[in-house]
């Protein structure tokens, strides 16, 4: 079922290597390992967002809450660093109180059965409200050097650790959606929610797991943005929602559920992370940019038509012979 | 043959950049300096990119400016690192985010790059130094004497700034606070409340008129936001406040000439957003020859902007309010 558009993950390889091709072509400076390797830090608290909103579109629904969850997050950890709590009880309890509001938006939407969308814009103004209260009004930069460490250091040299943990979460929420009875009923749940349920599928359960696995991960970003900022205040992330949501859409994800899978949202970061990475080391204008991303988005979600349309085009061109020649 | 000849002088002019690239130490002009504002497309930092390219083709320098269409410190901090990765000798911006954009600063501090703030500060260990427009209590001031052109008598006053941590409006915030407490000048006034707009227009718009609503008695509205003082003057003419409730602050004069003209505000503040980058990109060419030591009480001649000193904590202040009324509005285009 993952691999019913594996057409789309080449695309998304091939556009990657174009846009580093074109990016190395409009700037010097963006062909080395280690200036590729340092700008991947800037998609990893975003991408981390977009794997876990990956699980909760896969199931047919939304959360566009979760940057206002890693915004609590984030001040959690700053309260927790002016109290002196170790990192390693911190960062659990952290990511247990990001996993909470997570959940609390999967109850609303699974038992009370509201629309997700509706849900998750009301508690994105809540979360980011509970941030603003929790955290002073000049925000805390004061964080113990062991907070910073996951989102600030490197290893081998220039690879940021956030991009590994990155690369580990998506791994094993990949796993986790491709290789698991919980992954075959999300998609399951995405493809026909009646059906699943009729085949003893507790659907309501299921979706209050992802809504807190999506949480979790939030905790997970919020983590790796006080290390990148060393910064924690209730506006962090504020409009980063955007980005995730044209992610997991690039990414091949069907937004109605069921289709679609982990791996194509790691290529859609990677191919936005190589267009921004390049048109920002050629200096071009903010508002040209952002048309880009844009377009790039809009082919996003043209891509089924598009590849209907070549679909047609191959059997209209290749089909009659055949028939011809019987 | 021609062909030849071309790809030679191609040959050479790369390697001409490239060693004008390479050797940033002991020269006098040719430095690389990058500018990014707190975001792109305002006309207050176009001018302001205006005038330090102005001050770098002046001084024989490169001048680079870019930067995100909207302000997102992480946006920000991104352009930073594409900066860094340049091999600038110099870098210029107006933080977001004091804290925030500190890490990248200090990455760029230790490998060379001089780094100067302008506008707004960022952490004063991660830069060199800050070119401020106006002293906060010049600034403080300014905005309340054109209260006070607004409302002679005083009355309720109430601030909108960007946000908790936008360093220069707390402070200015704090100082008229401070007056109003203070200085017989200003004790007619009375602070009723502060909101945030986050120097977004139609979020500006709605705090202004919530404002109203919330204080039936509000005479001024003052924002040291160059886009919430519009937006403030706005809201007071579409909701019928004219004539009863003012908006202040600071605001491009393009940006709030009609308002000054049919008479519904008396008076708006700012400087000259232009000079600033060009004061700021001539000290920081300065400090790149060796022609500058920032420390405090050094004096300094910056081309045709004139003459300035170094404060404590790498501070210079360009210090030159305008304020715009019916009188002079006309003079000016930015």
């Amino acid at each position: 079922m993952m691999r019913k558009l594996p057409q789309w993950e080449l695309t998304l390889i091939v556009l990657t290597l174009a846009a580093g091709a074109w990016s190395a072509y409009l700037s010097p400076y963006y062909l080395s390992f280690d200036q590729i390797a340092e700008s991947t830090r800037h998609f990893v608290f975003p991408g981390i967002l977009a794997i876990g909103l990956a699980v909760v579109v896969i199931l047919g629904e939304i959360d566009i809450s979760l940057a206002s969850t890693l915004a609590f997050g984030a001040v959690l950890f700053s309260k927790f660093s002016a109290f002196g709590v170790p990192i390693w009880i911190a960062t659990p309890l952290a990511i247990a109180a990001c996993a909470a509001l997570g959940a609390l938006n999967g109850v609303l939407v699974a038992r009370l059965a509201l629309p997700s969308l509706a849900v998750t814009l009301g508690t994105m103004g809540a979360f980011r409200g509970l941030a603003f209260i929790l955290g002073s009004e000049t925000g805390y930069t004061d964080f113990d050097d062991s907070y910073l460490y996951v989102g600030s250091e490197q290893a081998f040299g220039s690879v940021p650790i956030s991009f590994i943990l990155f690369l580990v979460v998506a791994l094993a929420v990949g796993v986790l959606m491709s290789r698991t009875v919980f992954g075959r009923r999300c998609y399951a749940i995405g493809l026909n929610k009646e059906a699943s349920w009729a085949a003893g599928i507790d659907v309501a359960r299921i979706k209050i797991q992802a809504y807190t696995l999506a949480g979790a991960l939030a905790g997970v970003a919020a983590l790796v943005w006080i290390g990148q900022y060393g910064s924690a205040r209730g506006d962090n992330a504020d409009g980063a929602i955007l980005f995730v949501v044209t992610a997991v859409v690039l990414g091949g994800l069907d937004i109605n559920g069921g289709r679609g899978g982990i791996f194509g949202v790691v290529l859609a970061l990677f191919l936005l992370g190589t267009m921004r990475n390049g048109m920002g080391l050629a200096n071009v204008a903010g508002p040209t940019q952002t048309i880009v991303l844009g377009a790039l988005l809009i082919v996003g979600v043209l891509r089924p038509i598009l590849f209907r349309g070549v679909a047609r085009g191959y059997r209209f061109a290749f089909s009659r012979p055949a028939v011809a020649s019987n | 043959m021609k062909l030849h000849a071309t790809l030679l002088a191609g040959a050479g002019m790369a390697m001409a950049l490239g060693l004008a690239g390479s050797s940033a130490f002991a020269k006098d002009s040719g430095f690389k300096i990058m500018m990014t504002p707190k975001w792109t497309g305002f006309p207050y930092f176009e001018a302001a990119a205006k005038g330090g390219k102005a001050a770098a083709t002046e001084l024989g320098d490169e001048f680079v400016y870019a930067g995100a269409d909207h302000a997102d410190v992480s946006l920000q901090v991104e352009t930073l690192q594409n900066f860094l990765t340049q091999k600038p000798d110099a870098i210029e911006l107006a933080a977001i985010d004091l804290n925030a954009v500190a890490p990248v600063l200090k990455q760029a501090r230790k490998k060379g790059v001089t780094v100067t703030t302008f506008d707004a500060d960022a952490a004063q260990d991660a830069r060199d130094m800050f070119v401020n427009q106006l002293s906060y209590k010049q600034a403080a001031k300014t905005m309340l004497d054109c209260a006070l052109l607004d409302a002679p008598d005083g009355g309720e006053i109430a601030f909108v700034a960007a946000s908790p941590t936008a360093p220069n409006h707390t402070a200015h915030i704090k100082y008229m606070k401070e007056y109003v407490k203070d200085d017989p000048k200003y004790q007619v006034f009375k602070v009723v409340d502060t909101q945030y707009a986050n120097d977004d227009d139609a979020k500006s718009y709605d705090v202004a008129i919530n404002l109203m609503q919330a204080h039936p008695d509000l005479k001024v509205i003052i924002s040291s936001s160059a886009v919430s003082a519009p937006s403030g003057a706005r809201a007071i003419s579409a909701s019928g406040h004219v004539g009863k409730v003012f908006s202040t602050g600071f605001a491009l004069p393009s940006a709030i000439k009609s308002y000054i003209k049919d008479g519904s505000e008396k008076c708006f503040a700012l400087w000259d957003p232009e000079e600033l980058g060009y004061l700021a990109t001539y000290a920081t060419h300065l400090k790149l020859a060796g022609k500058l030591d920032v420390t405090p009480g050094t004096k300094f001649k910056a081309g045709k902007a004139g003459e300035y000193t170094v404060g404590d904590g790498g501070e210079i202040v360009y210090g030159k309010p305008l304020m715009f009324t019916k009188d002079n509005i006309d003079q000016f285009n930015f």
